[in-house]
Formats: C-alpha cells, sequence, structure tokens
C-alpha cells in the first residue's frame, strides 16, 4: 500500500480532532476489511493521508438490553453479535444478518458499525487506479449503466447524481426493519435516515462524524423478525439481494410490518408496498406472494439484472412467512 | 508401449491406505517453502506496467520520473536495444515478446519493467511512468472477431485476419466417417447450441519467480511446472552452459498447467534474469492477484451440434461446429476415443480475441468432454432415455463398439473387464439411480424445490506419455535417497514414488525420501497430462529394481580394499538366495537369518583413522549403492490402434429452487478406475478435488469484462468465485480398479479428469430438475430463471 | 462526507488525550498532571508477543500485518492468496480470535498476542497430525489458514460438530478442493484434545 499516517485514538473528541485537522483527507478505521481493500486497489481519486484507527477508544464495544431497548456499541464484532443469546432470541434479523455477513474471519474483524458505513462494491467503482471516474467518485458518468449491470439497482438510480450501485450491506436492512437508530457523535439518526448517496458517500455522515453506537427498541410482543439473504456462494459473497422483515401479528392478523429489502437500491430499500399489502391480513403462501408482488411494483430493472426482480419478489415473500 | 508384466499378486505397501504423506506435515505446519516465500539478501522486485486497454499501443513512454524515484534501480524499456521487437522461444512450442509496446487484453504485462527495492517502491515507480496510447477498436466474442472487415484485435502477431492457426489439429474440420451417410441413418436428429464462458484463475499462489546470478552461473527459483526445462531456456537465451544454471523448485501454491503452458509464462524469467545481470542483484518478478488474471483456460468456447441417432439410443452421426477465443482443442475427440459413434465432424474456428491467451487449465479435454457430455445428455433428454443405459450402448472406441476394446484386451494380456459397466453399476448403487431417476420436471421435494440428478461418463484419462529419469542412493544409514528434480503440484506424487521404490526394493516406507526441490540434475516427468504418475512409476520400479541387484551384491560378495578385505554380510550366499522386507535383508530359506539394510551398507571403521562406526571419508570401504533409470512412456496423447480402456462416471443429485433460480448440490458420486490405485487417499483426493473444481467453476466462475470498455471487472477472488467449502455436497467417491492400464500395475491418470469431467455434471441434472436446458456455463441463478421464463 | 464548518482547532493531551481550547491550558495542564511520566514510544515501534515470544519492531504504518510476520520475521507459514480478506490463507490468531492478516494493519497490533501456524506447530497440537493423517493438504498453500483457523475454533469450542467446524472453515478457499477432508481431521484433533484433558483431569 502507499504510505499513510496512522492515529491510534483514544478517545472520539481526538478522533474527531485528527479528521478535522486532516479535512477530508483521514479516514477513519475499525476492522479495515473495507477500507484496506480499497486503499490497496487505489480505488478512490485522492489516497487517504491519514487514517485514525478508533478501535482504540474504550467503551465502544457492548452489547446490552437495558430500558426496552438493544444497545450496541459501534465496534461490537460481528460475529459477537451473530452468536449472542439475547440478539439472537428478540433482535432475530440483525443476528441472522450478522451471522450472513461474509466469511467468519471478516466477522471476526468487522464491527456493526463498519458494515453499516461500508462502501458500496460496484465493479466500477472498485476497479483499481481509478479505471473508472465515475459519478460516485465525483466523475460525469455512470458506467453501470451502459455496462454490466447484472448486480446493479433494479430500482432505478439515486435521485441526484444517477448512481446505480447497490448498498451491499446486510446488516443495514436488518436494522431498518427492526426499526434501529444511530447514535454518533453528534447526533441520533433513526436508521433509515442514516444513509444517503454523494460523492464517496453512503451515508449522512459528516467528515468528523463516527457512530457510537445503535439502538434497537425491544420489539413489542408477538413480533418475529426474519432475514435472508441470497448470494451466490454460500460464504464470503456480498448479497445479491437480501431481506428484512420484523411483523407483529395479533389474532392471526398482521399489525405492523416492516420489510426492508438490500443490495437492489442504491441504499437500503424499505418495501412499503409491501408493508401495506400484508397489514391487516394473515401470514400465508398467498398473502405473503402479493406482498412480494407489490414490493417490487416500481422495479426498473436494467439489461442484465431482471432476475433481481424475481429474486426480491421472493424473499420478501419468504421472510414474511419466516415471521409466522 | 506394453502393459507392466511384473504386477506381483499382493502387496505390501502400494493400495493401502495410511501410508504418511511425505511433504503432509511441512505443508500443515506451515515449514513448506514456495515461490513467493522466499526473500533473498539484496533482493530487487521486478513490476510491470499494465495496459489500461484492451487493444492499444504505446506512442511515448517517458520514465524519468520513475527513475529518480529512491529505491528503484532498473527500468526496461520496450524500446531497449535488447528487447525491442524481439520475441524469445518458449518451451511451450511457440515465441512471445519479451516486452512489447503493443497491448491485446486489457491488463497485459507490457511496456516498461521496473526493478526497485520494495514492491511498493515498484508499484510507486509504475505509477509515475507517462504513457500515451493509441487506443484501437477491440472485439471480446469469438463470432464477432471473424466476421469479414473486423478490426485486427492482434495486429502486430495477425495482421491479415482474426482467424489463429490451430495449435492441436493440423485442419480445422475434424473428420471420422461420414457424417452424411450417418445423418441419413438416423430415425431422429436434433441440433442445438451450448456455450461454456471465459475462466481460469487458476493459481493460489500468484506467479513469481526469481534469477540470482553468480559470476556466469545462474540460479533460479521457479513457480513453474517445468523447473528443468528452464536450463535449456536459459541456454537458448543468454548462452550459458546448462550445467551452470542452477534450478529450485519449491512447492507450488496450486497449478493446474494453464499458466505453465502460456508461451508467456517463460518470459517474466528472461526478463528478471535480464535485470538481475544488468543491477548485479537478485531479482524476483512478481505478479500481484491482479496481474494474474492474465490467462485462462481453453474452453471459452460457443458450439452448434447436429446430432442423428436411432430409437433404440445408437448415435449415428455429430456434427459440431464450435467458435473457440484465442486457442482451441478438438471438441470432436472423445467420441473417437471412447464411443462407437462411426461419423463425427467437428469444425473449428477459432479466433484472436482481446482477452488473455488461454491453456489447459485442468485439462485440456475440457472441449472433448463438454461436446461429448452435451450430445449424451441431449440425445437421452430427446428419447426419454436413462443416461446410463445410452452410455452403454455407444460404450466402444474409433467407431466400433465394445467388441473391439475386447479384442484389444485380450491381444495385450489385459482382463476381460468392462470398465464402463463396472463403474456405473457401483455409481448407481452409491447414489440410489434406480430409485431416484425420474422424467425431467417430474419431482418437486417437500421443501418446494425441484429435484435433478445427473450421470456423466467418459474415458479415464491415460495419456502415457512423457519421459523421466531418476537416481537412487542408500544413504550410509540405511536411509534410501531418491535423486529427481521435479516440481509438486500437491496430488502426493513424490510420497507415492517412494512408496513404489519401498515396495520394490522391500523398503518400509518411512525408510525412502525425495527431495524434489532441489537441482540434482535428473528430471522427472513434469506434472502435466495426468500422466506422471505412469511415467514416474516406471522410472521407480527401474530404478528400485537396479539398487535391489547391487544391495544384494554387496551384501553378498567380498569387498577387496588396499588395506583388508571386509568379508560380506552373507557369507556363502548369492544374491538370489536373499530377499528384502521392511528395511531388513534375509536369507529366503530361512528368514531368521537376516540383517538390516543398515547394517549391509554400513560403512564399518571406514573413516580417517579414527574408530567411528560410520565412514565415508577417507577410508571408505565399498562404493555407494547408487543406481539410476530413465524410462519414457509413450507419444503424446494416444498412439494408433492404442485404446483407452478404462473408464469414469459421475452422478449428481441437485435441488433447483424454481422460484430463485439457485441450484444447490446434495450430492456428488465419483467413480474412477484408475486400473491400480497405488495411494487410494490420493485418488480420492483427486476425485473429491477435481469435484470442487469442476462443479464449482461451472456454477460461478467466469471473467466478466465491460463490454463498452474492454476493462476485466472481476479481477479479485471477491468477485471472480471459487467454490467454498459449502457451495459443494457430500460427494461420495468409488474407486474401480480393473488393472486396464499401461501404468505400472495396470494403473491410468486421475489427476484431471474429474475435474475436466464434473465441469458438466450439472447441466443435466438442472434439466432434469426443471425440464429446461442451461447449456451455458456457469450456470448462475439468472440464467435458471431465465430459462424458467422468470427474468 | 458533508463539509460541515471548520471546528476552530484543539489542543489535544499527548499523554491523556483531554482536549483544551488554549495551548496555555494544555501546557499548565501537561506539567501538573503528567510531569513526571515517560514520553511516548515513538510511532511505529511496537511491541508485541507472537507465539508466545516478544518482539519489538519498528513499523510502517502502511504494513499489513501478513507484511510484518512473512516478509520482516520471517514466519512464512502464513500466506498470501487473494490478498483482499476473502480466501483465509493469512489467518493468524489474534486475541483468540481468527482474523486476516493481510487486512490488519501491523501498528495496530502493539500489545497484541498472536499466534501463528508455527506456534501451533511448535506445540504440537493435535491438528497438524491429524491434518496430515487426512491427506487435508494437496499443494499446501491453503493449508496453514485453516489449521490456524480451525485452531481458534477448537480453543473456544473443544467439541464441536461437524457443522459447526463447516461454519467455522467456511472462510477459507481451497483450489485443490481438500473441503471434505478438513471437518474429519479437526473432529479427530478435538477427540485427542478431550482425551488427554481427561487424563489430565484424571490425574
Amino acid at each position: 500500500m502507499k504510505k499513510f499516517a496512522h492515529f491510534n485514538a483514544r478517545s472520539i473528541d481526538e478522533a474527531v480532532s485528527y479528521l478535522n485537522r486532516y479535512g477530508g483527507k483521514a479516514h477513519v478505521i475499525a476492522g479495515g476489511t473495507d477500507l484496506l481493500g480499497k486503499m490497496k486497489d487505489e480505488i478512490l481519486p485522492k489516497y487517504p493521508e491519514a487514517l485514525v484507527n478508533i478501535r482504540t477508544i474504550p467503551g465502544l464495544e457492548f452489547v446490552k438490553e437495558e430500558g426496552r431497548a438493544l444497545r450496541l456499541g459501534a465496534l461490537v464484532r460481528l460475529e459477537d453479535i451473530g452468536k449472542d443469546a439475547i440478539v439472537n432470541k428478540n433482535y432475530t434479523a440483525l443476528a441472522e444478518a450478522a451471522r450472513k455477513t461474509a466469511s467468519p474471519h471478516i466477522r471476526e474483524m468487522g464491527t456493526i458499525g463498519g458494515n453499516l458505513c461500508q462502501d458500496i462494491r460496484c465493479w466500477y467503482y472498485r476497479n483499481p487506479h481509478n479505471r473508472f471516474p465515475c459519478l460516485r467518485k465525483g466523475g460525469g458518468r455512470c458506467y453501470a449503466i451502459e455496462g454490466d449491470n447484472r448486480y446493479h439497482s433494479i430500482f432505478g438510480g439515486s435521485v441526484e447524481e444517477g448512481c446505480y450501485a447497490v448498498h451491499p450491506s446486510d446488516t443495514a436492512p436488518a436494522l431498518i426493519a427492526l426499526n434501529g437508530r444511530l447514535k454518533t457523535s453528534k447526533r441520533m439518526l433513526n436508521a433509515e435516515d442514516f444513509f444517503e448517496v454523494g460523492v464517496e458517500r453512503t451515508t449522512v455522515l459528516d467528515r468528523d462524524e463516527i457512530v457510537t453506537e445503535i439502538e434497537i427498541p425491544t420489539p413489542e410482543a408477538d413480533t418475529k423478525s426474519a432475514f435472508l439473504k441470497f448470494a451466490i456462494r454460500k460464504s464470503i459473497d456480498f448479497p445479491i439481494v437480501n431481506c428484512a422483515a420484523m411483523i407483529t401479528s395479533k389474532g392471526g392478523k398482521v399489525t405492523d410490518a416492516r420489510i426492508c429489502l438490500n443490495a437492489v437500491y442504491v441504499i437500503p430499500y424499505r418495501a412499503k408496498k409491501a408493508e401495506e399489502a400484508i397489514l391487516g391480513k394473515e401470514i400465508s403462501e398467498k398473502n405473503a406472494e402479493a406482498a412480494g408482488e407489490a414490493a417490487v411494483s416500481d422495479a426498473k430493472p436494467l439489461k442484465d439484472n431482471r432476475y433481481m426482480v424475481q429474486i426480491a419478489r421472493i424473499l420478501v415473500k419468504r421472510s414474511i412467512l419466516a415471521c409466522k | 508401449m506394453e502393459r507392466d508384466k511384473y504386477i506381483p499378486d499382493t502387496f505390501r505397501i502400494l493400495g493401502k491406505r495410511g501410508t504418511r504423506r511425505i511433504d503432509g506435515f511441512r505443508k500443515a505446519s506451515g515449514t513448506a517453502v514456495y515461490t513467493r516465500d522466499i526473500i533473498l539478501p539484496g533482493m530487487l522486485y521486478a513490476k510491470w506496467l499494465t495496459c489500461p486497454y484492451p487493444n492499444a499501443k504505446i506512442i511515448s513512454l517517458d520514465t524519468q520520473r520513475a527513475e529518480e524515484l529512491p529505491g528503484v534501480r532498473a527500468i526496461l524499456r520496450y524500446d531497449d536495444p535488447e528487447v525491442y521487437g524481439r520475441r524469445i522461444p518458449t518451451l511451450q512450442g511457440g515465441e512471445e515478446d519479451i516486452l512489447a509496446g503493443y497491448a491485446y487484453f486489457q491488463g497485459q504485462q507490457v511496456g516498461a519493467v521496473v526493478a526497485a527495492d520494495t514492491e511498493e517502491i515498484a508499484d510507486e515507480a509504475l505509477k509515475l511512468l507517462r504513457v500515451t496510447w493509441e487506443k484501437r477498436p477491440f472485439i471480446l466474442e469469438a463470432r464477432e472477431a471473424l466476421e469479414p472487415g473486423a478490426p485486427l484485435t492482434r495486429p502486430e502477431w495477425r495482421p491479415k485476419s482474426n482467424l489463429m492457426p490451430l495449435f492441436f489439429q493440423p485442419t480445422d474440420t475434424f473428420r471420422f466417417g461420414d457424417v452424411e451417410k450417418g445423418f441419413k441413418e438416423a430415425d431422429r436428429i436434433i441440433e442445438f447450441k451450448a456455450r461454456r464462458r471465459y475462466h481460469g484463475c487458476s493459481d493460489a499462489e500468484p506467479v513469481s519467480g526469481i534469477t540470482r546470478w553468480e559470476g556466469e552461473c545462474a540460479e533460479l527459483w521457479l513457480h513453474h511446472q517445468h523447473p528443468y526445462e528452464h536450463k535449456w531456456m536459459m541456454n537458448m537465451w543468454f548462452g550459458i552452459p546448462m550445467s551452470k544454471v542452477k534450478i529450485n523448485a519449491p512447492y507450488n501454491g496450486a497449478m493446474f498447467g494453464g499458466w505453465n503452458w502460456i508461451d508467456y509464462s517463460m518470459v517474466p524469467q528472461y526478463v528478471s534474469a535480464l535485470l538481475a545481470k544488468r543491477t548485479r542483484k537478485p531479482v524476483k518478478w512478481i505478479f500481484d492477484r491482479r496481474d494474474d488474471f492474465t490467462f485462462g483456460s481453453l474452453d471459452a468456447m460457443e458450439s452448434e451440434f447436429k446430432v442423428g441417432f436411432k430409437e433404440d439410443g445408437t448415435i449415428t452421426a455429430v456434427k459440431i461446429k464450435t467458435y473457440f477465443e484465442n486457442l482451441s482443442f478438438e471438441a470432436g475427440l472423445h467420441f473417437v476415443e471412447n464411443t462407437k459413434i462411426p461419423n463425427v465432424e467437428s469444425q473449428t474456428l477459432v479466433a484472436q480475441v482481446n482477452k488473455g491467451p488461454v491453456h489447459a487449465i485442468r485439462c485440456e479435454q475440457l472441449p472433448p468432454a463438454f461436446a461429448a457430455i452435451h450430445v449424451f445428455n441431449h440425445v437421452a433428454a430427446e428419447l426419454e432415455m436413462d443416461p446410463i443405459q445410452l452410455a452403454l450402448k455407444n460404450d466402444g472406441a474409433e467407431g466400433e463398439d465394445i467388441v473391439k476394446l475386447e479384442d484389444f484386451k485380450r491381444k495385450h494380456g489385459f482382463p476381460l473387464r468392462d470398465s464402463l459397466r463396472e463403474c456405473v453399476e457401483a455409481g448407481k448403487k452409491a447414489i440410489g439411480w434406480d430409485e431416484k431417476w425420474h422424467a425431467p420436471g417430474a419431482h418437486k421435494l417437500p421443501n418446494g424445490k425441484m429435484h435433478g440428478m445427473s450421470f456423466i461418463w467418459d474415458h479415464e484419462w491415460d495419456d502415457n506419455r512423457g519421459a523421466g529419469a531418476a537416481g537412487l542412493m542408500i544413504q550410509q544409514d540405511g536411509s534410501v535417497s531418491i535423486i529427481a528434480l521435479r516440481s509438486d503440484v500437491g496430488v502426493n506424487a513424490e510420497s507415492t514414488y517412494c512408496q513404489i521404490v519401498a515396495e520394490e526394493l522391500g523398503m518400509r516406507p518411512e525408510d525412502v525420501f525425495l527431495r524434489q526441490q532441489d537441482d540434482v540434475h535428473l528430471p522427472l516427468m513434469t506434472p502435466d497430462g495426468s500422466c506422471n504418475l505412469t511415467t514416474n512409476g516406471y522410472v521407480m520400479k527401474k530404478v528400485a529394481k537396479r539398487a535391489k541387484k547391487k544391495l544384494l551384491e554387496l551384501a553378498t560378495t567380498t569387498v577387496h580394499m588396499i588395506e583388508r578385505d571386509v568379508p560380506p554380510a552373507f557369507p556363502d550366499m548369492n544374491p538370489e538366495d536373499l530377499d528384502i522386507k521392511d528395511s531388513i535383508i534375509y536369507v529366503k530359506k530361512d528368514p531368521s537369518i537376516k540383517k538390516t539394510v543398515a547394517e549391509v551398507v554400513k560403512d564399518v571403521k571406514g573413516s580417517f583413522m579414527q574408530k567411528h562406526e560410520y565412514g565415508a571419508i577417507q577410508n571408505t570401504t565399498h562404493e555407494p549403492i547408487y543406481a539410476w533409470a530413465w524410462h519414457r512412456q509413450g507419444r503424446l496423447g494416444k498412439e494408433p490402434g492404442r485404446q483407452r480402456l478404462c473408464r469414469q462416471a459421475h452422478f449428481c443429485e441437485v435441488e433447483v429452487d424454481p422460484e430463485t433460480g439457485e441450484v444447490e448440490v446434495t450430492k456428488v458420486v465419483n467413480v474412477n478406475d484408475v486400473g491400480k490405485a497405488m495411494s487410494p487417499e490420493t485418488v480420492e483426493g483427486q476425485q473429491y478435488g477435481g469435484t470442487y473444481m469442476g462443479i464449482g467453476r461451472n456454477r460461478s466462475e467466469e471473467y466478466i469484462w465491460d463490454p463498452k470498455t474492454g476493462v476485466l471487472l472481476n479481477g479479485n477472488l471477491v468477485d471472480y468465485k471459487f467454490a467454498s467449502m459449502r457451495d459443494v455436497g457430500p460427494i461420495e467417491t468409488v474407486i474401480v480398479e480393473t488393472s486396464l492400464g499401461l501404468g505400472p500395475y495396470g494403473s491410468v491418470g486421475i489427476g484431471e479428469d474429474v475435474a475436466t469431467d464434473t465441469t458438466n455434471l450439472l447441466q443435466g441434472a438442472v434439466y432434469n430438475a426443471i425440464g429446461k436446458w442451461v447449456d451455458d456455463g456457469p450456470i448462475t441463478p439468472k440464467k435458471v430463471l431465465e430459462a424458467l421464463g422468470k427474468a | 462526507m458533508k463539509d460541515s464548518p471548520n471546528d476552530k482547532s484543539r489542543y489535544l493531551c499527548p499523554y491523556c488525550a483531554r482536549v483544551f481550547d488554549a495551548l496555555e491550558d494544555l501546557k499548565t495542564h501537561v506539567f501538573a498532571e503528567h510531569k513526571d511520566e515517560p514520553l511516548r514510544r515513538p510511532e511505529g515501534l511496537i511491541r508485541l508477543k507472537i507465539n508466545g515470544e516478544v518482539h519489538e519492531v519498528q513499523v510502517e504504518p502502511n504494513w499489513t500485518l501478513y507484511q510484518l510476520i512473512h516478509d520482516e520475521l520471517g514466519l512464512t507459514g502464513a500466506k498470501m492468496f487473494c490478498d483482499r480478506g476473502a480466501c483465509g490463507s493469512c489467518t493468524v490468531i489474534m486475541e483468540g480470535r481468527p482474523i486476516l492478516s493481510c487486512m490488519t494493519l501491523a501498528i495496530e497490533c502493539d500489545g497484541m498476542e498472536i499466534e501463528t501456524v508455527e506456534g501451533i506447530a511448535a506445540k504440537e497440537h493435535p491438528l497438524i497430525e491429524s491434518y496430515v493423517k487426512h491427506h487435508c493438504m494437496q499443494c499446501g498453500y491453503c493449508t496453514p489458514g485453516f489449521v490456524v483457523t480451525a485452531k481458534a475454533l477448537l480453543d473456544r469450542n473443544p467439541d464441536p460438530s461437524e457443522e459447526e467446524v463447516k461454519d467455522a472453515l467456511a472462510g477459507n478457499l481451497c483450489r485443490c478442493g481438500t473441503y471434505p477432508q478438513h471437518p474429519k481431521a479437526v473432529l479427530e484433533a478435538a477427540q485427542v484434545l478431550n482425551a488427554r484433558r481427561e487424563v489430565k483431569n484424571d490425574a
């Protein structure tokens, strides 16, 4: 890798201070499993001048259920989330999403904060040495539109930039389905409001803002959650489509539904039409199928990714059924 | 070539399980060394400029800023007088540019090579090069490249058209019999297409190599299957005598042919030798993982089939037309080699496209296996016939049925066993074929998925080619050294050679060792063609026999030395009175009279006026027990008249999710008739290992280029997907031993054929599951959904 | 990240990272609170324990842990296969976790305890022998990565099921296809370890 300066931060303040000092040319590093790959390939027009290690900041790695909420420090490893008994029992979708992320090794290194903040995997964006200076890097065009877009967005491009790269996280849709929130060094955000498309940006975070905690309200009684992932290989792979659902059923009818797809759009895709379709109904094969149909009713597939519409349809159906 | 005449009825070591691998501990403990691990004092790292475009020529190259970077020791430019416009001959039968000023695929190593103190500095220097390129139009598809008026894809090499000369065959149309006649005799004729897309990426260890000059002598470290051959090439290239070239052949991180057969594979070593001369330091040339995506497999092909057959399943004619990318292998071959199909016509059109060179990646038989398996799949489906019955119906060779094979077996003293039938019976039982096989699309499982099964068959590879030499020395302590240079690719060959020697010489396996990494000048057959055990096995048999003779002579002969006569270990005996077992020499008539081999060879009171027991310095009693042997096994491929008698059969079960297109492989059965399994665990390793590679690569491996720019999009191991542990279900391996091989003890090869054939195992299973063909590899969920009309 | 108004530069205490708005305040604080504290070690000088042995090394920030152990310290068991965290061949055990040394910065390993395949072999861990016995290697390039990952599993879960073994090794790639053998070897090593433990407990 090319050279850079490195700082082990001992507090949030110290980390923020470094980020400000470098004015956008410094990056936060936690697990490093995303960032180091980007740096080895030098995919971005500007290489970071400094890395600020936040894993040396104490107090950001904990799993607690208290006050009717689950609180996770942003530095909790995905493997630990996947194995945690409380997360598995009460916040199932998140545990399943964490367990299905990448590989055991990546999960031992990768943090929940990092997984939510991770960058897109579009193979044009990620081509080494900035071979494709695309919209997402401040360049002029999207190369996927005319190129090979078999893994790109089926719901159109991002509103402002016209980027079609999907968001690749497994935990993000789970967090949204579970109505989670993120606490940063500056504010509290709903998970749904956390993701945004910009130049070299996948979140609304300021350059000097760091995620510190994740909070998930304890689901009410009679609520189940589930997460499904579709990928080519059974391990290591990013999702082609994934789906998380949290559904409350009372008296055999759905009273609350939150369904979130990911890897199908530029940010995690809340399948509101599917939620509307299943509300008030019982969870049956037929109703779940209709909800799946509704979920993709707005799909605008590209030339190579029609098949993703079918998979999204099916994952919505199956994740609803898994919440029975 | 004759059948092995010396096949014992029983074996002490060979064929038994539990014999320890000689490389196992080193590999498990991390002490085995690979070229990638080696760092020499003062060593420089050499890295190449790679072309960002799929078809381009350098207009200008400014190296000044790179030269000024501290730590850069040399930059070789394409227009350097020593390399400009020069092509060097390579052992693969061709030649290649040493350092071209033009590229024909994105990522090709061209233009400049930087030698620097560290890899980072070399990378930095490459970025400081200022290059201007003339971009030329590019073509990625073979058909397009062969259209009239198509722009030239590699103009400096093919200035007239993109049609490439054939490498493995004399004409572009292979003819056997008369297909038109065959079609007239057919009851039915079907036509269909099938395709396999460019794939490769075979090295776990990205390629690298080191050259170091010591005065006028050269020392090389090679991650290459042909190490000894590099001596010859150094002589060709630099004029130094082969006797002054020393080769090191460290362990290799996965080598499956491929790279080693690409003409270019020797060029980086030449460049490192040149740079090592100029800088007077050892130079390691190095490809990183992206650089390593620089070649592929020679089955990037698109075939059109026309097949004629009778109602009873007799296939009367097969006509194929195939477009290949960059290299081909005769697609019609297996019809002639192991079926009775009397009429075959296969046209091959090879187009130079703007993708990296291709060659045999486990192995060159991929095209004929692809063709044969697709034909049998489609004919069986059309007739609604059990594919096993179809196979048995058409087994044979050179247009004649198995009676021809029986005649051959009789003539050459082989047992009269029907290999295919035996393989099929064993496999059917293992997978439960009779209970489970069903009509296409007919079996939906309780979990909603569609159940499918497939059966494929082929001959068992027995190229029986190559030559090898080895020495054998019995050390003063009775341990046996096999003396040979060979590149290891992990197929447990070295251990098996030791076991053969142990068997033939009468030693315990743990007393025989081969250290093949060192340049001891005698080269064993290279790990190619699934035939090195058959060739090197004979070398081991011969050399062990010769050594045994010398050992027993020493045991029974008085040795007359200057100071004294040393009486024999077994006085008043002849060599034929003795035998050896478990490293002990004993009298046949009275085995209680015995001495260990160590005792017999030990040089008593031999040291330099000292009373040590061990000698071998200046007072040595007897000459070393040393023997050597050379063996050549046969012609490349198959001699006229020689038949392939052994068969292999593979079965699989899949569950296809009709809603998502996911194909889950729930069971595989491999059945291989290897003639004789000298090391059962090794054979099995090639079976399940080959299955993981074969099935894996036809589910998820393809190189993906951007259609607009010709840039490789997935040149990394996140986006280029090898099978992981859970991507294939349980595999059951069955070994059949009919002794129908021409190799030692009746053996044939196993290294490549399972990987080759199982690459085509899923097509039939998917059809059986959903009643639709996905004849476009890799079989991805996208393609399955498209076949089902759901995408 | 979105532009934000530039914060006024603040002053960080190099000893305890407390933040001050004025330089004078920082100076006062340092003399009052940290007068006798030793100076921090130079950036990049790390001290870590590898296979039980202490190493003090000056590292560059851009070195990965793999480069440190493989190139600098000569522990060549960990292998470079994908160099992007997708294959498991560079695995080492750090803080009891199987992690990818090629995706870890050496400079972030100060104070860490690391175990490599060489350490596991030196301890004569039963995994080594069972790997040899079950032919878990062909070319051998991925083997150390599997051994280390399996060892990390057995350290935490001494009695894994076959499914648990497969889950643990799901991130290790093998081009030669040795996969079916690994669960057998790991389960046998687990048995050996458990038997030893029982003997020890009985003694």
